[in-house]
């Protein structure tokens, strides 16, 4: 009979009826246990050592703030809600409203197109699957800045529409407001949306629809079947797109700020930001966030709860697609002109012309083509320092958050069931959805504390902290990336490496990283791509005398210079385009060509 | 048995390492709260660098005995006799041989220029001030000393100095306005009795603080208001007038949280109107009738260029600049507006000889090569100010000031309120 598993209670009663020579053996076999195990504990404490100091101190410790701001000389109380009270008002409240209503259009948005793209890509003949992929990869690496910029520039009075003669006040009343800001936003979350969607409805085979048709539901009942079987995904990419909006800075910070739209992570950045400075109000905002954050996962847990929605078997078949008749077809396109045009084509067009022309924005009305912003943003200091230093910061810290997801992710990917898996699991889940300003307001915060000055360790106002932030910021999605192709990794690859003699870095080489070279190439050039562009810890860790590249040109944008900053942007990209490319270069031409064969899906 | 051990040993494991962060956390904080602000600033670092906070220290208790007998118009005959004092009692409190070099010429302002002795470190400046970088430039060609400029509005950079309260990277901060400048004084985050020995004109040593916590380098006016002559044929006389209903929506400012000349406008403002609720009173009722508040001179005078605004209040330099690059526009001074002085204040827990190089490079900015620098540097903004040295002229565009009705607004009353006022313009007008 196969004995039952036992909860730890009954494994202590059963300890405690053994006899006691039984015990001491049992006890000396637990000691050499956990000397043999010794190295591998001190490596996972080192781990989560690092993932306190990276992610969990700082947030806390920003967080309990709110509640004991006498804990950090911040008040006189050791236990208030008073702070709440002071921002349950004004800009503060009206920011946190907004950042709700915000949020849940976006989802909705977000949604509905992220399901029409992902249904005409992958349950019908459309084709160009690939082409789709590229615009989307596009979408989700475009920074929300690098939108509103565009848009703003098209729009302004003497903008690049009213330079050609097109009169855009009604669109700009319009769009500079909650419209654009959800419009930019959903652009932002729809490559989410789509991701989360498309592996649903890859998953979903056409049977069920079948079944459902065969029984006599109309083509809408069986639409609604297999809405409900999709649910899962649906409310995973609701979720997802609804914490992504909620934290975005870039939108929040340019176009949000400029309509008089005030938004949750603008007014938490304000609150550190201005005079007088407050901290304990940043700090409730930084609750709100993260409570915001929890509220649509348990949401969508709840949606789900109770309920199997199983459909992936070893008898799935991938679903026939749906042939388009010629007027679908010519719709469909229209749709994906129409998208990609407004969500890529309009910005970039935007941002591209502003750059070569003259005066946008100004009152003079001189008009022209120019080179003159190139120049300007050249010569600037606010460029080409800050790119280098950037790329170089993005460069180490993209390739310390690779290793420490391949890491993190072969611990939870072997240790599916244990304790310290989930528990890492569920952290970095959770810091997924951490909005940048809350991360970067708790290390500007936690790592000023005065300890660190009695210790004589200041990080405080370094290159350094920066690095460790954007390592904390881009270490969930650099593991979540890597879970998938490291979870499919046989483990019995390495066991044979090992029984055949090598070391286990010997063994590691050999098998893990040819089939993982290519997950971890992208994962990386993600990683680096978004660093260099990332804006709101760098704009509040920002080193003295050493701005990253975001700030640099934000601060153009800022000042309403839409010309100097547009092509700092052009210039920030295309050197991007060129590092992207000259790595992909390099990986064909260095990496062996069997590693190459192995297709990470 | 051995699979059952195998099956929960995880959890133990975890736990302690939950634990052990948990005591990190909990160490982390008892010292947190265990250093109070009293200890926190000045005996940790005592051990390291005595010598170092000696010397404001001493400083600091003589300022304030002889500011208090000293009239502010004669504040510049002071400077030898209050530091005198200082410069006696600090090599004799610090007197530890290596540093005693540098600090005995940092205290002996007023007879001569700070030198630095000893290798130079980086000088890292906080500055909203537009002559900032090329100044730097040329003072770090000039002396060799390495700068670190970290450029942002007044708001920000405050909000900066306030947040390293306890642990501040900045060496000297450049911004308008003695008002925060007040404030910070204050909080006791400047280094007191400290006045370069240069020559000042009148304007000068009316502006040099009583405490002598930080140096004058230049006045311009704030609320100075700028029109636009083809929208605005009738432009108000007072500032009342800007309440009457044909200017509705027109006018726009800045807002005092982030931009450094406008807690002085509105201090001014309130001070005019007989005290802080009345002047809360005229910028509700302006808020009522359409005032639009952006951040900086630079995006409200953009809200103009686009003709979003019609009027806008903001720094004298912005304006006259804003009216020289676009003809249509036109400066006027309602009575009254306030003298903005811009001002370099020291930090008063830094190292010695960031000290020094602090006191130097306010030294240069006062030099006649730092004031050619001033007036070329920002053409656009704070090139447009009024010298406050001996024989500098300000630029030929610039009205003279005795044409425009200005008043004093006291940096010590006002500072002391500028976080209340201006948390309550953040909330209620912005």
């Amino acid at each position: 009979m196969a004995a039952p598993a036992l909860a730890p209670d009954d494994a202590a009663a059963v300890h405690a009826h053994t006899p006691h020579g039984n015990d001491r053996a049992a006890t000396t076999r637990e000691w050499s246990r956990t000397i043999v195990r010794l190295p591998s504990r001190l490596a996972g404490g080192a781990l989560w050592l690092l993932l306190g100091v990276l992610l969990l101190v700082p947030t806390l410790c920003f967080l309990v703030l709110a509640v004991s701001p006498r804990l950090f000389e911040q008040g006189t109380e050791w236990f208030t809600l008073r702070n709440f009270g002071v921002a349950l008002q004004g800009q503060t409240l009206q920011g946190l409203l907004n950042t709700l209503v915000v949020g849940v259009a976006t989802a909705v948005c977000a949604l509905v197109i992220g399901l029409g793209l992902a249904w005409l890509t992958q349950r019908t003949d459309f084709g160009l699957q690939g082409v789709w992929t590229i615009l989307i990869w596009a979408l989700l690496l475009m920074p929300s800045y690098f939108s509103t910029l565009g848009w703003q520039s098209l729009l302004v009075r003497n903008g690049v529409f009213s330079q050609i003669g097109i009169d855009p006040t009604e669109l700009r009343d319009q769009f500079f407001g909650p419209i654009g800001i959800v419009w930019i936003l959903t652009t932002k979350g729809i490559p989410f949306a789509y991701l989360a969607i498309a592996a649903g409805l890859g998953g979903l085979g056409r049977e069920f629809e079948d079944a459902a048709r065969v029984h006599g539901a109309t083509p809408r009942e069986s639409l609604r079947i297999a809405m409900t079987i999709l649910s899962p995904a649906l409310w995973s990419a609701l979720a997802i797109v609804f914490a992504e909006a909620i934290s975005d800075f870039g939108v929040a910070s340019t176009l949000g700020y400029g309509a008089r739209f005030p938004l949750a992570t603008f007014t938490l950045y304000r609150a550190i930001n201005s005079i007088p400075i407050r901290f304990p109000v940043a700090s409730v905002i930084g609750w709100f966030l993260v409570s915001a954050m929890i509220v649509a996962l348990l949401v969508q847990n709840r949606a789900l709860k109770g309920r199997s929605f199983a459909v992936l078997s070893g008898r799935t078949r991938p679903a026939m697609p749906t042939p388009l008749t010629g007027r679908g077809r010519a719709a469909a396109w229209a749709a994906m002109l129409v998208f990609f045009g407004l969500a890529l084509g309009v910005p970039l067009f935007g941002a591209v012309s502003a750059s070569f022309l003259l005066g946008i924005g100004g009152t003079i009305t001189r008009s022209g083509l120019t080179l003159d912003n190139y120049r300007a943003a050249l010569t600037s200091r606010d460029l080409l320092a800050p790119m280098l230093l950037s790329a170089k910061v993005a460069a180490i810290t993209a390739t310390v958050a690779v290793v420490l997801g391949v890491t993190i992710g072969r611990i939870i990917a072997q240790r599916r069931a244990g304790a310290v898996g989930r528990a890492l699991d569920l952290a970095l889940l959770g810091a997924v959805a951490l909005p940048g300003v809350v991360l970067a307001a708790g290390y500007i915060f936690a790592y000023n504390l005065p300890i660190f000055r009695v210790i004589g360790f200041s990080l405080y106002g370094t290159v350094f902290l920066l690095g460790m932030a954007y390592v904390a910021s881009s270490l969930p999605a650099t593991t979540r990336l890597l879970l998938g192709p490291l979870a499919q990794m046989q483990r019995s690859l390495t066991e044979a490496a090992r029984v055949h003699g090598a070391s286990e870095a010997e063994a590691v080489r050999s098998t893990l990283l040819p089939l993982m070279a290519r997950s971890i190439l992208w994962a990386w050039l993600l990683a680096f791509t978004h660093i260099t562009l990332e804006l709101p810890i760098s704009e509040i860790l920002n080193p003295p005398g050493e701005p990253p590249l975001a700030v640099g040109i934000i601060r153009h944008l800022d000042h309403t210079d839409y010309t100097t900053g547009a092509a700092m942007l052009a210039v920030a990209v295309g050197a991007l385009l060129v590092v992207i490319g000259v790595v992909l270069g390099v990986y064909r031409l260095v990496v062996p060509a069997g590693w190459q064969r192995v297709r990470a899906r | 048995m051995i699979r059952l051990h195998r099956r929960i040993a995880p959890l133990p494991t975890s736990a302690r390492w939950f634990a052990i962060v948990a005591l990190l956390l909990s160490v982390l904080v008892t010292a947190c709260g265990g250093t109070d602000a009293t200890v926190a600033p000045t005996a940790a670092p005592a051990a390291t660098k005595a010598p170092t906070t000696a010397a404001p220290a001493a400083a600091t208790t003589t300022a304030p005995t002889a500011a208090a007998t000293t009239a502010p118009a004669v504040a510049t005959t002071a400077p030898a006799a209050t530091t005198a004092p200082a410069a006696a009692s600090a090599p004799a409190g610090t007197t530890a041989p290596a540093a005693a070099a540098t600090t005995a010429p940092a205290a002996s302002a007023g007879s001569g220029p700070t030198k630095l002795t000893g290798a130079a470190v980086p000088l890292v400046i906080y500055a909203a001030h537009g002559a900032a970088q090329p100044m730097a430039d040329a003072f770090t060609m000039t002396t060799g000393i390495p700068t670190k400029i970290v450029a942002e509005s007044t708001g920000p950079l405050l909000a900066k100095v306030q947040a390293e309260t306890n642990n501040p990277q900045w060496g000297m901060i450049w911004i308008d306005g003695a008002e925060a400048m007040a404030s910070l004084d204050g909080q006791g985050q400047l280094l007191k009795g400290y006045t370069p020995d240069v020559p000042y004109n009148d304007l000068g040593k009316s502006l040099v603080p009583k405490t002598q916590s930080f140096v004058p380098t230049g006045a311009t006016v704030t609320g100075a208001l700028v029109y636009d002559t083809a929208a605005v044929k009738n432009p108000p006389a007072t500032w009342e007038d800007l309440l009457k209903p044909e200017y509705k929506g027109m006018t726009g400012m800045n807002n005092p949280a982030i931009s450094g000349p406008t807690y002085p406008f509105v201090a001014g403002q309130m001070q005019n109107l007989g005290g802080v609720d009345q002047g809360k009173d005229y910028f509700k009722k302006l808020k009522t009738n359409g005032l639009h508040v952006y951040t900086t001179n630079k995006v409200t005078l953009a809200a103009l260029g686009t003709g979003e605004i019609k009027m806008a209040i903001v720094q004298s330099s912005a304006a006259t600049a804003a009216a020289q690059k676009t003809p249509t526009l036109k400066v006027i001074y309602l009575p009254k507006v306030s003298l903005l002085p811009s001002n370099i204040g020291i930090d008063a827990k830094a190292p010695a000889q960031v000290q020094t190089e602090a006191k130097m490079f306010a030294e240069f900015v006062l030099s006649q090569k730092g004031q050619e620098i001033m007036k070329a540097a920002d053409l656009s903004g704070d090139s447009l100010y009024y010298p406050i040295i001996t024989g500098v002229t300000p630029l030929p565009v610039l009205p003279a000031l005795a044409t425009i009705p200005t008043q004093t607004v006291d940096p010590y009353v006002w500072g002391a309120r500028v976080n209340e006022i201006n948390q309550w313009f953040t909330e209620n007008i912005a």
